[in-house]
């Protein structure tokens, strides 16, 4: 204070002789006014930006709300264990039943067969990518993927129904192309950039001193991924596999058009080639035609929930892994 | 093991390795193929003469002198067709003809009341007359040659009948001598399938060359006009040509389909030689021409997207995707910028982050149900806005979704910007939020962009959230944001699963999703450029 004081002082008997520079009428100390000024726009400033942030959690919570809450009169009125055990789903009988067991095995259907397919896949074009070409080649590769995952969800169950369908249908003689087959094949490719780059994110963390020490024991490319980088990147490489399970049960598009959409579980079980239908696409085909607060239209939402929970679920496990993941990763 | 089997090893990882990826460009090349090569025939095709008609008629497009002389010169050559099938059916529909006969005789009969004759004249005149009529009505009914040969040479002996010179009467005759002529090769026996089948023609005729001259417009769009592409054309060509059949092979045993040519269907009539006819003419009567519709992306279309274009569509997901932008790039870059600059590791950014991630994993389809329970039932009616799907609540929707891929890909960029920039801000005295805007921000906005251009191709692709909340398939273009709109993504589900229409149209089945897939693709490539571009920058090139 004092030596502010003294400056102002100064500049007063020297206002009339000299013309100071701009800047130098600014004191060097702030004044009380102007420290609590800006404190006050410091934290309120923060505190706005902390509540915009917080939209995120808004947004999360709202939809668990709005889900419940529609859901809700339906889970106190029917009993959940028959909601989740029974096969039998007739919405619309005037004695309606809402057993969503067969639903629910066509979703791990198709989320099951399209995993196997995708892993193999998704996990040998990570180590090709990560290990095996340089980056000149990975450059070019990259945006492949990007292209392949970026492609609306929409086309591919159009190419499913319209180009897939026919072609197995005339190939293999199924009686109908749109099957568990086609519909997890098509969710298979929809699931591969996922697992592709996650894992492969994970198998570049892992340093290069453990292949090196295994190439220095003598052991071939092949011998230092799969005893070496694979179990030591195991961790992002579950994640990577979740977040495709996640990508193909929450998938509705492709699963709507090209699944067949008939409620019930195949018979032999490993038959494929027949008519399956999961939660997303009963949602999604059955919401237009209910009447707004009717069972049915509780139920659905029900099912939302249900879908809502299972995702929650793997998302949890993901994380988890994705977490060991990036110490695993950050230790080498 | 021994060393030169593991070398093998080895090397058939690298192959079966690299094999994946070749697989990966294989199903790209796959699934993009088939559909860029399909839908691309929306727009360069080969287009008819009635596509040119079609044009001037809906969207009054072209030289009206030109498409004039030009359909002018192609009924020309489609005139043949017409009266040759004319002339056939005289002889064929038994029913029309009997009808004819009788309206003659009615009407001669009327005559004869005018005339100034005597009475008995008149009864003998009727009688007379009666008789033809019935053995000509015998003889189109009949099946038997001989029979009609005798019923026909019956009536036109009174063909030099002074009594029937200049009298309504001579119709009779000139109707038996047309049916002479007519019947002339026709096994009257088949005259049935003939009748029904000659209909079918004429049916596949309508398609082909449109509304047969003199037939009245047609009340369906879709019926106006003959095949208005030239791919269309052979298709129903292919039709025309061939007689389809399906038998049964024995009892339990799927139907097979079998094809004969429809000249041999016809064998030893007058319109055996009509077919070859409109085979090699088929080119005069349409008159293709190679055509780039660039325009199928600003039309409308008719009901069914039987003609027309998706301009609406685009327009719709546009709009969409743009409002949903501007609800979610503020809130997206303020929290990302909340979470670099400001954030420590406290519960509470704890908390953020994971239902960052929460969010990033909810299904499409929860965010299409709660867009439907909050924003459609809950959220509109609070504002007095009426509780139905609309471009509002489907964009604000979307921009839920989006909101986990906007914080994620602004974060990343806004911790690209080197710590170097900021410091130096800093020690020239500006304040943190300064700083962030004048140095950070600047810096940060390239990768920004191009998380607004991934975000922007993510919302226009997605369909479940807006099934519900705003999405139809058919409808007027919308006047505000409170009208619900069609959209690229709906409308490629609706045509290839939805409308039965559509599945006549294939080209515009796939020029629907090839449309949505471009407009993504261009977009992708754009960010994919732009990241580059801003990698290379901020590495110090």
């Amino acid at each position: 204070m004092l030596e502010s004081s003294t400056i102002k002082a100064k500049q007063g008997t020297l206002k009339d002789t000299l013309v100071p520079a701009a800047d130098s009428y600014r004191p060097l100390v702030l004044t009380p006014t102007e420290d609590i000024k800006g404190f006050l726009t410091l934290h309120l400033g923060r505190s706005l930006l902390f509540a915009i942030t917080c939209t995120s959690v808004l947004a999360v919570f709202l939809i668990f709300l709005f889900v419940i809450r529609e859901a809700l009169p339906f889970l106190a009125k029917f009993s959940i264990s028959e909601f989740l055990t029974s096969t039998e789903w007739y919405p619309e009988a005037t004695n309606p039943k809402f057993g969503t067991f067969a639903i629910l095995a066509g979703s791990g259907y198709v989320t099951i067969v399209s995993i196997i397919f995708a892993v193999p896949v998704g996990i040998l074009a990570a180590v090709f990518l990560s290990d095996i070409v340089s980056m000149k080649i990975r450059n070019i590769i990259k945006p492949i993927i990007e292209i392949l995952a970026a492609i609306p969800s929409v086309a591919y169950g159009f190419f499913a129904v319209m180009v897939f369908a026919p072609w197995m249908q005339q190939k293999f003689g199924f009686s109908t192309g749109t099957n568990a087959l086609n519909a997890s094949l098509v969710l298979g490719v929809m699931a591969l950039p996922t697992i592709i780059s996650v894992s492969e994110d994970s198998i570049s963390a892992i340093g290069r001193e453990l292949r090196e020490a295994s190439y220095s024991c003598g052991a071939t490319r092949m011998e230092t991924i799969f005893k070496v980088v694979i179990p030591a990147a195991h961790s992002g490489i579950i994640a990577a596999i979740v977040l495709g399970m996640m990508r193909a049960i929450g998938e509705t598009m492709v699963v709507w058009m090209a699944s067949g959409n008939a409620a019930q579980i195949p018979h032999p079980w490993w038959d494929l080639s027949q008519s399956v239908r999961t939660l997303t696409a009963t949602i999604a085909g059955d919401m237009g035609e209910t009447e707004k607060g009717s069972p049915h239209y509780r139920a659905l939402f029900a099912a939302g929930l249900l879908l809502l929970v299972i995702t929650l679920c793997l998302n949890l496990i993901s994380e988890y892994f994705l977490i060991r993941a990036k110490r695993a990763g950050g230790k080498h | 093991m021994k060393a030169g089997l593991r070398i093998t090893l080895d090397k058939i990882f690298t192959v079966v390795a690299g094999a994946s990826v070749v697989c990966l460009c294989l199903v790209l090349v796959g699934v993009l193929g088939p559909m860029l090569w399909r839908g691309g025939s929306a727009v360069v095709f080969k287009g008819t003469v009635e596509f040119r008609r079609m044009q001037l008629t809906l969207f009054s497009r072209g030289n009206e002198d030109k498409i004039a002389a030009e359909v002018k010169q192609a009924e020309i050559a489609r005139a043949k067709v017409y009266s040759e099938i004319e002339k056939f059916k005289a002889g064929i529909d038994a029913q029309t003809l009997t009808e004819k006969a009788r309206q003659i005789y009615r009407q001669f009969g009327n005559d004869l009341r005018q005339v100034n004759t005597s009475a008995g004249e008149v009864t003998e005149l009727r009688s007379v007359t009666r008789q033809i009529r019935d053995r000509l009505e015998s003889a189109f009914a009949s099946s038997n040659a001989a029979e009609v040969n005798e019923s026909l040479a019956y009536v036109l002996s009174f063909k030099n009948d002074s009594r029937f010179k200049n009298t309504s009467a001579a119709g009779l005759i000139e109707l038996a001598e047309q049916y002479r002529n007519a019947i002339h090769g026709v096994n009257l026996a088949e005259r049935q399938r003939y009748y029904q089948e000659i209909r079918q023609v004429e049916d596949i005729l309508v398609e082909l060359l449109g509304p047969a001259p003199g037939a009245q417009t047609p009340a369906l769009m879709m019926n106006r006009f003959g095949a208005t592409r030239w791919d269309l054309a052979q298709k129903l060509l292919g039709r025309l040509l061939w007689y389809e059949e399906w038998t049964k092979q024995g009892p339990e045993q799927p139907m097979v389909r079998r094809l004969t040519p429809r000249s041999q269907r016809f064998a030893g009539t007058e319109i055996e030689g009509l077919f070859t006819y409109i085979q090699q003419n088929l080119p005069e009567m349409l008159k293709p021409k190679t055509t780039i519709y660039w325009q199928y992306f600003i039309d409308d279309s008719t009901p069914g997207h039987y003609f027309g274009g998706v301009g609406p569509e685009i327009l719709g997901t546009l709009l969409l995707t743009l409002l949903a932008m501007l609800f979610v790039v503020p809130f997206g870059v303020i929290s990302a910028a909340y979470l670099v600059e400001c954030a420590s590791d406290n519960l509470a950014i704890r908390l953020i982050r994971m239902s960052i991630n929460t969010l990033a994993g909810v299904p499409s389809i929860v965010f299409g149900l709660f867009g439907l329970a909050f924003f459609v039932l809950f959220f509109l009616p609070i504002f007095g806005a009426p509780s139905k799907g609309c471009i509002l609540a489907a964009s604000m929707t979307l921009a839920v979704l989006t909101l986990p891929v906007m914080i994620r890909s602004s974060e990343e960029a806004i911790r690209a910007v080197p710590h170097a920039y900021k410091e130096a801000s800093l020690a020239l005295g500006a304040s943190r939020f300064r700083t962030f805007v004048k140095v950070t921000l600047p810096a940060a906005l390239p990768g920004i962009l191009t998380g607004v251009i991934l975000s922007l191709s993510r919302v226009a692709g997605e369909t479940a959230p807006v099934l519900f909340t705003g999405a139809v398939a058919l409808g007027p273009v919308p006047k505000s944001i409170f009208d619900p709109t069609r959209t690229l993504s709906y409308g490629s589900y609706d045509m290839a699963v939805g409308d039965k229409l559509a599945a006549m149209v294939p080209h515009n089945q796939f020029g629907m999703v090839v449309t949505l897939v471009l407009l993504i693709l261009c977009l992708n490539t754009a960010a994919i450029v732009l990241r580059s571009k801003v990698f290379k920058k901020l590495a110090g090139h």
